[in-house]
């Protein structure tokens, strides 16, 4: 395979049959549309390069910023589309929850624009929310945008009806499948797809998949946020379901586990909620049938997601010397001295004064002679062994002396024979009068 | 059908509520509208800030917001406690005075009169600034007066963000953090006059990013402080932590479906004239945004702080709270609604029902649910014990001749069809839902009226009410 642009290899993703073994289901054979082989990664390079590639040559003409209101892939996709033809990416949004995809964005030469919170004390005669003000901005003719406007932008249904629809079909030898599940983000896919379907096969059942109102799912609509799409069409669906962070993580954890497919919970969550569908129907049937979900993304953006709510997953085995095998015993023995007597133990005997708080803190005033290494370090430095040696006697200090006895206590359970805590901390420090520094 | 709102109701409010005997005659005593405090509750709440700060080891001042409900009650309990207070007009500070707060304990705040600065600094009241012009008046009066030096912190505003762009609703308040340079000269420049504090904050936002953001940038101007031989020690990061109004998050969320839905034209109205609260039906699309404070909340009040110093500095990549604590800052924070919540209570008259409209003897003005957005359903308070009902919807009109008068343009649901003489309790109602005209609850000055005739030589005047065309202008005799 050879391509003279990389934009050639968006579509003609492949269609992959999920193993009876792993759904359970008898009488149904359920395909994955893999849109995770999108070269950006996403059933979003569909409609990015379909919204964009008529436009930009005339953009770069006119020094034009692309913009698009996007908290995930259809940005992702734009930022490297943009950067390929030397236009600037801007995404405005308020959705944009996952820390990985803002970073992605930020490395692909993005500017991401935060909208406002709501106002705490409302202004009733505010009429114009801040997102209406920004479409007013970026939609105006010479405005110096190129906005795709996925959400109200027909070429972005266009771009499954040519793409993805047909190719399912092919794969199916001809044929539609009797059940086809999306979930709905922008829409776009979803409809696209089901017109081409029908079009071929009126009998097909579509499935539409939302999230529940108060959860939250990268890349699908809650029941609400649907009718703020201008490309929601109620009519396409069949029936509209929601799917619960829950299940979309069961779903992915499926997928990337079991079936070798490296789903996000997008896709995670059209598998899961698939599954729980079609078995309603699964033993009903007396002959075969078959079902297709899209697979939209790739999981590697949202390891973050994962870890707040599945933080199981993510164990780690214990690590030597940590905090928090620290017994109560080892507590007790931790030494502490009170402002006074430190100030004449550093007299006398010179110790190492270690200062846990951050270096910015550290920087505003601290210990005279101290040094500076953040407790997060301190920890880390701490699993590989003691950072100094058994004859240098050691002060830690922290703002309130609490943190610093505890790595007391631990260096002296790895055997430290003289580390000391500052009882009170700097700020007893300060508060007794003692001199803090600024160098 | 539509879907109740259930208010949350806890502790002494919940009990006090459920005792319809006591409500009644109070209100038969001392009419409708009738607005009941509880002052214990607000110890209790300053308890649970109180909580937030030990779990982060940070030490400063929870001031109350006065603005949020004039009592005087609230405010003499709060004296009782370990809480400061926030004021923001001459009038409020008077009172919190007068209430027994010591100047130690009360920060002005607030676009501030002259009288109101020369108060402030006289009595030696923290000083919350919001311009440079104003510190330069402060330390004018300061030395004209030869008073001691007055403690200031300076409220910053227009906050850069690290990484992304949080953009952040134009603020009228605050030095834009861009000219922190003049800042610190008028501080050089006075400081016989003005002893530095620190910096601070208050946006009007539920978002979060944007309070990290501004946080952040304080923590930053701290710094440059440093840099200038300044020693601040505080850092105030104002209010807007919000209530959860609500004891039950499924209702909401059906709620605000069917709100979309009857925009949409999927239903029948659930509000009056089909009120949208911002969203609109654009081509079957729905655009705009719901315009209302977000009633049910899960992380709200002291949560809502906790949540905020438990997040990450996007330029320090350390919890905000840590960083308070490592730079041995004071945190002040300024609640005013969360102080409040189950703090109160508005009891209106039912007077007439007519079909779907209930009139009340009370109006929009003496339970502010639709100036601030609040969307809530009151709980019925029957005179007499009757029989279970079938759940009734109304629209609550009232007692002012004027279309607009509605105590809330959602129509409302009630256990029961109400009679006339039945009140209406709107729960929860302490925070800026009670009595709140904003001049009064700020204890400004409202308009005096002079009736002006001309008599004798020349135009005489006379308080509006003593007017009478006859009153001592003949000549006789």
């Amino acid at each position: 395979m050879r391509y003279d642009s990389v934009t050639d290899v968006i579509g003609d993703t492949p269609l992959v049959r999920i193993d009876a073994a792993v759904h359970g289901l008898r009488n149904i054979d359920l395909y994955a549309k893999m849109e995770l082989f999108n070269p950006f990664g996403s059933v979003k390079d569909r409609a990015a390069w379909t919204m964009v590639r008529h436009r930009l040559a005339g953009a770069a003409e006119r020094g034009e910023t692309v913009v698009e209101l996007s908290s995930g892939n259809t940005a992702k996709a734009l930022a490297v589309i943009a950067g390929m033809h030397g236009l600037p990416f801007r995404s405005v949004t308020n959705r944009m929850k996952v820390p990985e995809i803002k970073d992605l964005l930020l490395l692909l030469g993005a500017q991401i624009d935060e909208l406002p919170g709501r106002s705490e004390c409302l202004d009733p005669t505010d009429t114009d929310d801040p997102l209406t003000r920004m479409y007013h901005t970026v939609s105006a003719d010479g405005g110096g945008y190129l906005h795709t406007d996925q959400y109200f932008n027909d070429l972005n249904v266009q771009a499954h009806r040519h793409g993805t629809g047909p190719e399912i079909i092919a794969d199916l030898d001809g044929r539609a499948p009797d059940y086809f599940i999306a979930c709905v983000g922008t829409a776009g896919s979803s409809t696209g797809v089901a017109r081409v379907l029908r079009e071929h096969d009126p009998a097909v059942t579509v499935v539409g998949l939302v999230a529940g109102k108060s959860d939250f799912i990268p890349g699908i609509r809650d029941i609400d946020e649907v009718h703020e799409v201008g490309l929601f069409d109620p009519g396409v669906y069949d029936t509209i379901e929601a799917v619960s962070s829950d299940e979309a993580i069961d779903g992915l954890l499926t997928l990337v586990r079991r079936c070798g497919t490296l789903a996000g919970p997008t896709g995670g969550g059209a598998y899961q909620g698939a599954v729980r569908y079609l078995r309603r129907l699964d033993a009903g049937l007396t002959e075969r049938r078959t079902a297709v979900f899209i697979v939209c993304d790739r999981v590697e953006s949202y390891m973050s997601y994962l870890r707040e709510r599945r933080p199981e997953l993510f164990q780690q085995p214990a690590r030597a010397h940590s905090l928090r095998t620290l017994t109560g015993g080892d507590l007790a023995a931790a030494r502490t001295l009170d402002v006074a007597d430190a100030q004449e133990w550093i007299a006398k005997e010179n110790p190492l004064v270690v200062d846990l708080r951050s270096p910015f803190a550290y920087r505003a005033l601290h210990i005279d002679r101290s040094i500076n290494i953040v407790d997060d370090l301190f920890g880390e430095m701490l699993h590989g062994g003691l950072p100094f040696g058994r004859s240098q006697p050691v002060l830690l200090v922290c703002p309130v002396g609490e943190k610093s006895a505890r790595y007391a206590a631990l260096l002296t359970r790895m055997g430290h024979p003289d580390v000391r805590s500052l009882d009170g901390g700097v700020i007893a420090w300060r508060d007794a009068g003692a001199d803090l520094v600024r160098d | 059908m539509a879907s109740y709102l259930q208010p949350r109701v806890e502790g002494d409010l919940r009990s006090i509520l459920e005792n319809r005997a006591l409500l009644h005659q109070v209100a038969d005593a001392l009419g409708s509208p009738l607005n009941v405090v509880l002052p214990d509750q607000l110890a209790r709440n300053v308890q649970g800030f109180r909580d937030v700060y030990r779990a982060h080891r940070l030490s400063g001042g929870i001031f109350f917001a006065h603005k949020a409900n004039r009592s005087r009650a609230l405010v003499r309990a709060l004296a009782a406690t370990d809480a400061g207070i926030d004021v923001a007009s001459l009038g409020e500070l008077q009172h919190a005075l007068g209430a027994g707060f010591t100047p130690g304990r009360i920060m002005a705040t607030g676009p501030k009169s002259r009288a109101y600065l020369w108060l402030a600094a006289r009595t030696g009241v923290t000083v919350n600034a919001d311009s440079t012009s104003e510190l330069i008046e402060l330390a004018g009066i300061v030395s004209a007066y030869g008073l001691p030096r007055v403690p200031v912190m300076a409220r910053l505003s227009g906050f850069a963000s690290a990484g992304t762009n949080v953009m952040t609703r134009t603020s009228r308040f605050g030095i834009p953090v861009s000219r922190l340079d003049t800042l610190w000269a008028v501080l050089d420049k006075h400081q016989d006059q003005l002893d530095f504090l620190g910096v601070a904050y208050h946006l009007d936002t539920v978002g979060l990013p944007e309070k990290a953001t501004a946080l952040d940038g304080c923590l930053h101007a701290m710094d440059e402080a440093h840099q200038h031989g300044l020693r601040p020690r505080a850092i105030d990061l104002g209010g807007g932590f919000g209530v959860n109004y609500l004891a039950d998050g499924s209702q909401w969320e059906a709620w605000t479906s069917e709100l979309t839905g009857a925009v949409l034209g999927k239903r029948s109205a659930v509000t009056w004239n089909g009120h949208g609260y911002g969203l609109r039906n654009e081509g079957g699309t729905v655009r705009g945004t719901l315009g209302v404070y977000p009633a049910h909340r899960t992380t709200a009040g002291p949560a809502y702080l906790d949540r905020l110093l438990s997040t990450e500095s996007v330029t320090q990549r350390r919890g905000l709270g840590s960083l308070l604590l490592d730079s041995l800052y004071d945190l002040h924070v300024e609640p005013g609604r969360a102080l409040l919540d189950q703090c109160g209570a508005v009891l209106l008259r039912v007077e007439e029902v007519r079909d779907d409209l209930v009139r009340v003897a009370g109006n929009s003005g003496d339970v502010a649910l639709e100036q601030h957005g609040v969307l809530m359903d009151p709980i019925l308070v029957p005179r007499s014990a009757r029989v279970a009902d079938e759940p009734a919807e109304a629209y609550l009109m009232g007692n002012l001749c004027l279309e607009a008068d509605l105590i809330t343009r959602r129509k409302v649901l009630l256990p029961g069809v109400p009679r006339p003489g039945d009140l209406l309790a709107f729960a929860n109602t302490g925070g800026y839902l009670m009595d709140f005209s904003a001049g009064h609850a700020l204890m400004q000055p409202t308009a005096r009226t002079v009736a002006a005739y001309r008599g004798g030589d020349g135009w005489r005047w006379c308080l509006d009410e003593q007017y009478w065309p006859v009153a001592g202008r003949e000549e006789t005799g």
